[in-house]
């Protein structure tokens, strides 16, 4: 039995509404003057899909695929300008925590303010009071009198989601409330989505972390453009995404030597990254290695030549540089291969640059952010789906083991 | 009929946000200010003193119709206040609530019937100075005084009415904020705030201008229930104002119910 039920609908927007000021003058103007084709812009596109009760709907999509007008309409703070939505039950939507906090009532006035906002009853706030209270922690307790505009984001943060975390509605739609608050918290907050998952209600859930969808959600809808890409078990939908996504810039080749890149000593013939992608998965995680191959053409006699390679986050900072010694090469063309381990590099964007260098000192090519690749991440036996910190993730083996088993 | 009973029982089953929203504006009002409500008494006092100066020192009247001049000034004022901050509030509501309005859904009219509150409040610590000034000048309140909610029934239908049109379309046509000051401003001239209606009784506009502006009808009934022996020389043009506060009540509803879902894309 499908619980919500969305058949064809689209989300138009007017872009010289956008571009021009809405005011009576150009209202008026609109009725007098024949307006020019306008330029519309389709948030959705004729999507419809449905899901049963009990269903954890992961929805998932580049930046302006339409994941957020999607909610809005689900969740109905706007119509959708075609089409129908069915939704049996009561629902529930956080798109941002806190939401309609004021900043000079107290943690009290607001939990009651915010609960009342979110579809609680003043009965239900009051039986989950104490609850709501100790799941934001100590800081919020000691100061619950006091008004929030004096709370640090963090704590605001924090008594925000403790009082969703509380609703209890037959379908929740959540928009990337998770990725707020610190580590601790975050951990604390999936726990308890976790557990709404674990019972028989509705939950759709709009992440850009795709790994705490693969693990709250048994079904992912994917979108692009504002229209459905793929809708199906979690499991396949993301396989096809990343695999999607990872295509992205990888490999390199030139026809002949005027067409590479580079420039009259050096030119740049092929290149190729390379991940060993593992038997179950189509995707390039953390745990698989990978080579790096390219060949250049080189003009030069008897000239000591080496590479240098260096990678960058997608933040910029550089992860490392890595080189190798130098030697005697003739012109004509050079082949290179690196190896690069896995369970080495965390998941992210990464870039890669190339370097060609002379006499180890003086640099004859640069090929500049080459390749541009991510890598995902990959987590086993873990009730944890925050973003895994750091830049590496080595898997150091680390020994642990009972001393005695006194005190 | 049918559309509005479902609407009104869609707003019952709200009451608990209905009234946490209110009590959420009435608590704010005053925070952080060391006179507290007594700005709420301020105001309209001195209105009063503004004007009766202006009365008795430069105009050297000393009273209105015959009756006292602070009792006729204060209660135009205190309705006259409680019109203007209700417009005003119900104009705003939406915008000024925007974040509610783009997150979460409930019926928009909860918003904007909660931001009646404050007016509401700050107009009954108004009636308690009017009780006073009245027993301290005329020795006396008359029995009538407790048919005066329906008078602040009447006011809130006209000026909750009013306030939802200009909420429609201000969301999108923000040039219709720039009217709500004028109206404010002028109207308070132009009704009977500072003077009695019974001057102009006689002439024969007056009945035409009492359905247009029905401010003339509700204050100079409130003034009938406040004011001991206060009379006008007929009733027909409270009748006119009473019909003209149902039907900009009903409209108001009714374009706010149409253009609600559309809001958002506006904020």
């Amino acid at each position: 039995m499908s619980i919500v039920e969305v058949n064809n609908i689209t989300k138009k927007y007017n872009l010289n509404q956008i571009s021009e000021p809405v005011s009576l003058r150009n209202g008026l103007k609109s009725i007098f003057t024949k307006q020019e084709k306008s330029k519309d812009y389709y948030a959705l596109n004729d999507v419809s899909f449905s899901i049963n009760k009990g269903d954890k709907l992961g929805i998932i999509g580049n930046n302006g695929a339409g994941k957020s007008t999607l909610l809005k309409i689900l969740s109905r703070i706007t119509n959708p300008t075609s089409g129908s939505v069915q939704v049996k039950g009561k629902v529930a939507s956080l798109l941002e925590v806190g939401t309609g906090f004021h900043p000079e009532l107290s943690g009290r006035e607001n939990i009651f303010l915010n609960g009342a906002i979110l579809g609680m009853s003043k009965r239900e706030i009051k039986a989950q009071f104490d609850e709501i209270v100790d799941f934001a922690g100590p800081q919020i307790s000691n100061f619950l009198d006091t008004p929030v505009k004096r709370y640090s984001s963090g704590m605001y943060v924090r008594l925000g989601f403790a009082i969703s975390a509380h609703l209890n509605p037959e379908i929740l739609i959540v928009d990337e409330v998770l990725a707020v608050g610190d580590a601790d918290f975050q951990k604390k907050s999936l726990g308890k989505m976790k557990e709404v998952a674990a019972n028989e209600k509705t939950i759709l859930f709009v992440s850009h972390n795709l790994t705490a969808v693969a693990n709250l959600c048994n079904k992912t809808l994917h979108l692009e453009k504002g229209t459905v890409k793929q809708m199906g078990e979690t499991g396949v939908v993301l396989k096809n995404y990343m695999s999607e996504v990872q295509s992205k810039k990888m490999s390199y080749s030139a026809e002949s030597f005027q067409q590479g890149i580079g420039n009259e000593l050096i030119r740049l013939k092929y290149a190729e990254i390379k991940p060993e992608l593992s038997k179950d998965l189509d995707y390039w995680t953390v745990n698989d290695p990978f080579n790096l191959h390219f060949e250049f053409w080189n003009t030069l006699e008897d000239v000591d030549l080496n590479v240098s390679i260096h990678l960058y986050a997608s933040t910029g900072e550089c992860i490392f540089n890595i080189g190798n010694q130098p030697s005697k090469y003739d012109a004509g063309i050079i082949s290179t291969d690196i190896a690069i381990p896995g369970h080495f590099l965390n998941d992210g964007s990464y870039f890669l640059s190339i370097m060609v260098v002379k006499n180890s000192s003086i640099v004859l090519a640069n090929f500049e952010e080459l390749f541009e690749f991510e890598i995902a991440d990959y987590r086993e036996n873990t009730t944890w789906y925050g973003k895994w910190p750091g830049y590496v993730r080595p898997n150091f083996p680390i020994i642990m083991k009972q001393v005695t088993s006194e005190i | 009929m049918a559309f509005y009973i479902k609407l009104f029982s869609e707003i019952f089953q709200e009451r608990e946000l209905l009234y946490i929203l209110a009590k959420r504006d009435v608590s704010i009002r005053y925070k952080q200010t060391y006179l507290g409500i007594i700005w709420a008494i301020i105001r309209p006092v001195l209105t009063m003193l503004v004007f009766l100066f202006a009365f008795k020192n430069v105009a050297k009247i000393s009273d209105i119709s015959g009756f006292p001049i602070q009792l006729v000034i204060f209660s135009g004022v205190i309705f006259w206040n409680l019109f203007a901050n209700t417009f005003q509030a119900v104009s705003n509501s939406i915008l000024a609530n925007n974040n509610l309005v783009s997150k979460v859904y409930f019926p928009r009219l909860i918003i904007a019937f909660s931001s009646i509150a404050v007016s509401l409040f700050d107009f009954i610590i108004g009636l308690i100075v009017y009780i006073i000034l009245s027993l301290y000048l005329v020795h006396t309140l008359p029995i009538t005084l407790l048919l005066l909610p329906l008078a602040v029934v009447l006011t809130l239908l006209f000026s909750i009415g009013l306030g939802l049109l200009f909420c429609s379309y201000s969301v999108k046509y923000r040039d219709f904020l720039q009217m709500i000051p004028l109206i404010v401003q002028y109207g308070f001239f132009v009704s009977p705030i500072v003077y009695t209606a019974k001057s102009l009784q006689i002439s024969n506009w007056f009945n035409v201008y009492s359905l247009i502006n029905p401010l003339v009808g509700i204050v100079e009934y409130a003034r009938i229930l406040l004011i001991p022996s206060y009379s006008v020389l007929n009733f027909d043009f409270i009748y006119l104002s009473i019909g003209t506060c149902f039907i900009t009540f009903f409209l108001g509803i009714y374009v706010f119910t149409k253009k609600e879902s559309s809001f958002v894309d506006y904020l």
